[in-house]
């Protein structure tokens, strides 16, 4: 079929209009994709040119405790951040769906710690948890309890981040807190009639009701989850210590691209980054084919 | 018709605001070249990693550095003078070798010279070589052991500015309490664990509940009741050369410039005494113990406030002593050798801070003039004077002893000079050589792996690391 | 027991637990804002205290700030040396080291302690029971010698007052070098290097205005940028029919999925083969080419807008940048207004590409600031650490309670959780 002119002027705006992002999309991001896959295959320490070693480093990584350690310590971060942030933040939508009185405020102090930046609630968290005069610990101790060293102790720093990580899931809520409002109440009415309890109505009609808000945010949260970085860098150095018990995995990375400047085994262990959200995306579309229901 | 046309201008036109807009900011971002004539000052930017009284005897150098040049060209109109910036920048080693690599480096820079080997390796350094042999430079003015530190396969990468030396430190107080001679401090390994094991108190509580001071490790009083109030010694505190108790020893890290020697017999002995520390004391006592200490530049340091009755420190400790604990009575002597290696005695770890040129400097040849200036015998004791250290130089000028506050600088300059002072292996993997090291020292300490076994890993690994590299290089000469 | 009653009651049983996950939540931020107004000596205090006090002394009629008292503990004695190197001081002896009217003064040289007398007046007698305070100043870098004094624990009063000079003071401790944090605040800020002025203006110094106005600066260019870039395309992908733009948006959506840490390395190297490495360049130039996130919101936007109104525009004769600009555009004002704030967040917050892409203290940005201060004292100077903190958290507060609205409909809309 022959274009006519309008659809040439239409293509020709498109892509004027698109120019930015072509750009963008090409430079800042397509060239480096494809970069990192190259420097991944060779040995590059920015200041002397690359040198081709083939798949040396994908080999190295696999014999690499620390890529293993870093990959074990950054999944357990990523799941446990995410179930206990989806079961907090869920739990606060639904306790806020009713119109219980002060709701704006219930929503702020919920909210705001998600808009901190996350340097700053590093080093706060890092005070709170001191072993000795944290205050954390003192507030345990009032109760009976010998709090554990948190971040020096090599069982506990990771629930320790995960635990500021959860405080800071309040945007989460809010998502669900919508979502939730968004929900029928003609469902509800006639689930009721149906002479459902409480529990039945969350599992039948209120969580199918929201899962395409909560499937996004989960995959959102995920692949956010894997990146993490700031904390462990500011609560516990960058070597992840205790006995690299926070070493992420983008951490990991930081170490060995940027203080020991091998960007070639650095850019191998970011492809490999790559293609593991790549899975897990692809999973969690797999998933949520079966679990999310978008109906109308 | 009006639509199109009017709908170019208005597009160009928006497309020219955006454009002079963010040229704009660029242009002011980036900054504008302030030179002007041909006699403007050359300016040298200079990262020092110093804060504190050692940030200031080297401002005082570079102070002085400026004023003379501006004489110069007081007297002479046509010399351009060169004018030296310092910019105190903390946690150097992980900011200098990204700013090199990001093509933004000072012209100079101050940093520790067991970095010297990976950044030359790396090919972020200036070759001092040629600059150095126009300038008429006199290797044997340094003291051999520091001025080697800054050579790496042959070539001059760096010079030494203000050496160091550890050597035992103890409470003489805390010896006297504990029946000991403070003037007679352990010269064995052996003598020492003894010292050690008189020198640690605890808190006991009785079973009639009152509580009692005793001494030793009291292996037979379960761990509920006593709490510890004194350490004779603990190899983590401090945790500065944790990785280097091999050396007293007689172990080492690198055999040869292809070999990885972690687990060499000496080495496990050396980290199998360092264990036996954590049993003695227990591994939950001393975090506990440990938890209560201070930054150790503050008067709640360990040594400082009279927790721990000796320590491996370095020549700096009288400083600290001065500024937090001025009463404090102490005395300074070799480190202990084991008593079946008498030649192992006076080993200390000798390393030093120096001055190195980026690659890719904008004023190599102003760096070395300051580096020239910071190297003549009367600066360079005026720096370390004020460091409170003593200098890299052979010749020491009499008015250096007496002017010098710390009463055992001699004692850190013998050190330093005798043929057993060691210093960090100079291979292009130590970075992660020491993280691995630093790991396996602190499964070590929890006694969760038996030193053999923590040592051996790091030595596969670290060998793995050094072939890999040695292959690199090869393959990279042969491009 | 939540859920939308049908019959409009809100059951009272979710008031405990709601007001209890409150309080959790509440506390870190509460904590954070009263610690960093609390003295040095109290931050650190087992068991730590919520409101910060000051001890005071009344001394003629000054009431003076002092430190928390200390118990002298045995019997002593104030006197002033008339000769020898501590002439003129007040200092605090054993009574067995003064009489006849000469005191004892011991001093270290080398391992020896060397012991002379000096004469000497008695200028007041120290029971046991007594407890010692200093004159507490607001900066340890101030020249002035802090009085020491020797009183009743009762003449020491404790007080609730905030100590708001640790702000102040947290601004000196981070400028860069020990002879700025001698100088005087007004002076140190005005002579802040600010990134439009000259790089390499050595009179300049930094401060935390230094590191306010680069993240300022950052964060301001790119909201132009995204706004200005991710409507344009965004507009490109929606309001104009044209082959080959499922394909580009089906791409845009595949980049979401492109973490920034997997792009970091080659970045790095494409910015300093441009020599932008150590500038601030890198952190916002991009933003004016696009992001897809915002790309992706604003289609979704502009697809509710009907395009009966961009069809009638185009019959009127307009070109399509005269219905961006002044069709649709206008109409998407709520959804570039969040997309103008939480790209200010983000910017605010950032801390990576910074870490990465900065090398100069003169270019540092807050976050970047902080955690450099955080390195430098980490452990010793909490009051101080809370302090800085607080500063760059108080204007997102500030900015989240005007902009409230927006903040909270954004997230709504859009969906954007997991950071």
């Amino acid at each position: 079929m022959k274009a006519s002119s309008l659809d040439r002027a239409n293509r020709r705006n498109g892509l004027l209009f698109c120019l930015p992002w072509l750009i963008g999309l090409s430079v800042f991001l397509i060239y480096p994709l494809c970069a990192a896959l190259y420097y991944s295959l060779c040995d590059y320490s920015v200041l002397l040119p690359p040198v081709f070693i083939g798949l040396d480093n994908y080999a190295g990584l696999m014999r690499d405790p620390l890529f293993w350690k870093s990959l074990g310590n950054t999944a357990y971060f990523a799941a446990g951040s995410v179930t206990l942030g989806l079961l907090v933040s869920l739990s606060l939508a639904l306790l806020l769906n009713s119109k219980v009185k002060g709701l704006g405020l219930y929503r702020t102090i919920f909210f705001l710690p998600s808009l901190m930046p996350v340097v700053a609630s590093s080093i706060l968290w890092m005070w709170m948890y001191n072993g000795q005069s944290g205050l954390i610990n003192t507030g345990l101790h009032s109760l009976g309890v010998n709090g554990p060293a948190w971040l020096a102790d090599p069982l506990w720093s990771k629930p320790a981040i995960i635990i500021m990580a959860v405080w800071g899931a309040g945007n989460a809520m809010v998502v669900y807190l919508a979502g939730l409002q968004d929900v029928p109440t003609s469902l509800y009415e006639a689930a009721l009639i149906d002479g459902a309890g409480f529990f039945q109505r969350l599992i039948h009609v209120t969580i199918p009701m929201i899962s395409p808000v909560i499937y996004f945010n989960v995959v959102l949260s995920i692949i956010s989850g894997f990146q993490a970085f700031t904390q462990a860098f500011i609560m516990t150095g960058s070597t992840g210590a205790p006995e690299r018990s926070t070493l992420f995995y983008v951490l990991n990375l930081y170490n060995v691209g940027f203080q020991d400047l091998r960007m070639g085994y650095a850019s191998a262990m970011a492809w490999v980054l790559f293609v593991i959200i790549l899975l897990l995306t692809l999973a969690a579309t797999k998933l949520s084919q079966r679990l999310v229901t978008y109906d109308r | 018709m009006k639509g199109p046309l009017r709908a170019l201008s208005h597009r160009v036109s928006a497309l020219a605001l955006i454009t002079a807009v963010a040229s704009l900011v660029v242009t002011a971002s980036s900054g504008c070249s302030t030179s002007r004539d041909k006699q403007a000052p050359r300016h040298l930017t200079y990262w020092e990693k110093w804060t504190g009284f050692e940030g200031e005897a080297m401002d005082a150098i570079v102070d002085d550095f400026n004023a003379k040049e501006a004489a110069h060209a007081k007297a002479d109109p046509n010399y351009a003078p060169i004018e030296v910036e310092k910019v105190t920048i903390t946690k150097i080693e992980q900011k200098l070798l990204i700013a090199i690599a990001g093509g933004n480096p000072p012209d100079l820079a101050g940093h520790y010279s067991f970095a010297v080997a990976a950044y030359a390796d790396h090919g972020a350094l200036t070759d001092l070589g040629p600059l150095l042999a126009k300038s008429g430079f006199d290797r044997n003015r340094y003291i051999e052991h520091y001025v080697q530190l800054g050579e790496h396969r042959g070539k001059t990468w760096a010079l030494p500015l203000v050496p160091a030396s550890t050597a035992l430190v103890f409470n003489k107080r805390l010896f006297q309490e504990a029946g000991l001679d403070p003037d007679h401090p352990p010269t064995t390994i052996e003598e020492f664990d003894a010292y050690a094991e008189k020198l640690t108190k605890w808190e006991v509580t009785l079973p009639s509940g009152e509580k009692q001071i005793q001494s030793g490790y009291l292996p037979n009083v379960p761990a509920a009741q006593k709490r510890l109030l004194q350490a004779g010694f603990l190899p983590g505190e401090p945790s500065w050369w944790l990785t280097g108790w091999g050396d007293f020893f007689g172990g080492r890290l690198i055999d040869g410039p292809d070999t990885i020697s972690t687990a060499n017999p000496a080495n496990i002995r050396a980290f199998e005494w360092v264990a036996s520390y954590s049993n003695k004391l227990g591994v939950g006592v001393i975090k506990r113990f440990r938890s209560g200490f201070g930054n150790s530049s503050s008067p709640q340091s360990a040594f400082l406030s009279g927790k721990v009755a000796m320590v491996l420190q370095g020549v700096w400790i009288h400083n600290y002593i001065e500024k937090y604990a001025p009463g404090l009575r102490w005395g300074a002597a070799p480190f202990p050798y084991p008593a079946d290696r008498p030649e192992l005695a006076g080993t200390t770890h000798a390393e030093a801070d120096v001055l190195m040129i980026p690659k890719g400097s904008a004023h190599p040849n102003e760096a070395l003039a300051f580096m020239q200036y910071a190297s003549t015998q009367a600066v360079l004791e005026k720096l370390c004077l004020g460091q409170q250290k003593f200098t890299p130089l052979v010749s020491v000028s009499d008015e250096f002893w007496r002017a010098h506050p710390n009463p055992y600088i001699r004692l850190f300059r013998d050190l330093g000079v005798s043929k057993n002072a060691v210093n960090i292996p100079k291979t292009g993997i130590w970075n992660e050589y020491n993280r691995e090291l630093g790991n396996a020292v602190d499964l070590i300490q929890s006694l969760k792996q038996p030193p053999a076994q923590a040592l051996a890993e790091v030595q596969e690994k670290m060998q793995a690391a050094l072939d890999r590299d040695t292959k690199i290089l090869a393959l990279r000469q042969a491009q | 027991m939540p859920s939308p009653n049908p019959l409009n009651r809100t059951n009272p049983l979710i008031h405990l637990p709601l007001l209890a996950l409150a309080t959790l939540f509440a506390l870190p931020l509460l904590w954070l804002l009263l610690n960093s107004v609390q003295p040095r000596e109290q931050v650190g205090k087992i068991p730590p205290e919520w409101l910060p006090r000051q001890s005071y002394l009344k001394v003629g009629n000054e009431t003076v700030p002092v430190t928390p008292p200390v118990p002298v503990g045995t019997d002593k004695l104030v006197v002033v040396p008339n000769a020898g190197p501590k002439r003129g001081l007040h200092l605090l002896v054993e009574p067995t080291d003064f009489h006849d009217g000469q005191v004892k003064l011991r001093s270290q040289v080398a391992d020896r302690v060397l012991e002379a007398s000096y004469p000497a007046q008695l200028a007041q007698s120290v029971p046991a029971h007594f407890v010692v305070v200093k004159e507490w100043f607001l900066s340890k870098y101030s020249s002035r010698e802090a009085r020491v004094f020797y009183v009743e624990p009762s003449a020491v009063q404790r007080q609730i007052a905030p100590v708001f000079g640790n702000y102040p003071e947290a601004v000196r401790a981070l400028s860069a070098s020990e002879k700025d944090k001698a100088r005087p605040l007004g002076e140190l800020l005005g002579k802040s290097a600010l990134p439009w002025t000259h790089k390499g203006d050595r009179t300049k110094t930094i401060t935390f205005i230094t590191y306010l106005s680069n993240t300022l600066l950052v964060a301001l260019l790119s909201v132009i940028g995204t706004l200005c870039s991710s409507s344009l395309v965004a507009y490109g992908l929606s309001r104009i029919q044209w082959k080959g733009r499922a394909t580009l948006f089906s791409i845009t959506l595949a980049t979401m999925m492109v973490p920034f840490p997997v792009l970091m390395v080659p970045l790095y190297g494409v910015f300093r083969s441009l020599g932008w490495i150590g500038t601030l360049l890198p952190l916002w130039v991009p933003t004016f080419f696009g992001g897809a996130f915002n790309i992706f919101l604003l289609r979704q936007f502009f697809l509710t807008i009907p395009s009966e109104l961009s069809d009638a525009a185009r019959i009127d004769g307009c070109s399509e940048f005269e219905i961006f600009w002044r069709i649709v555009l206008p109409l998407s004002r709520p959804a570039l207004s969040v997309v103008a704030l939480f790209t200010f967040l983000n910017a605010w917050n950032e801390f990576l590409a910074p870490l990465i892409f900065l090398t100069e203290p003169e270019t540092f940005t807050m976050a970047l600031g902080l955690q450099q201060y955080q390195s430098q004292f980490g452990g010793s100077e909490w009051h101080l650490l809370m302090g800085a903190s607080a500063l760059l958290v108080m204007p997102i507060i500030v900015l989240f309670f005007f902009a409230q609205k927006s903040f909270i409909q954004g997230i709504s809309t859009t969906g954007m959780g997991g950071r």
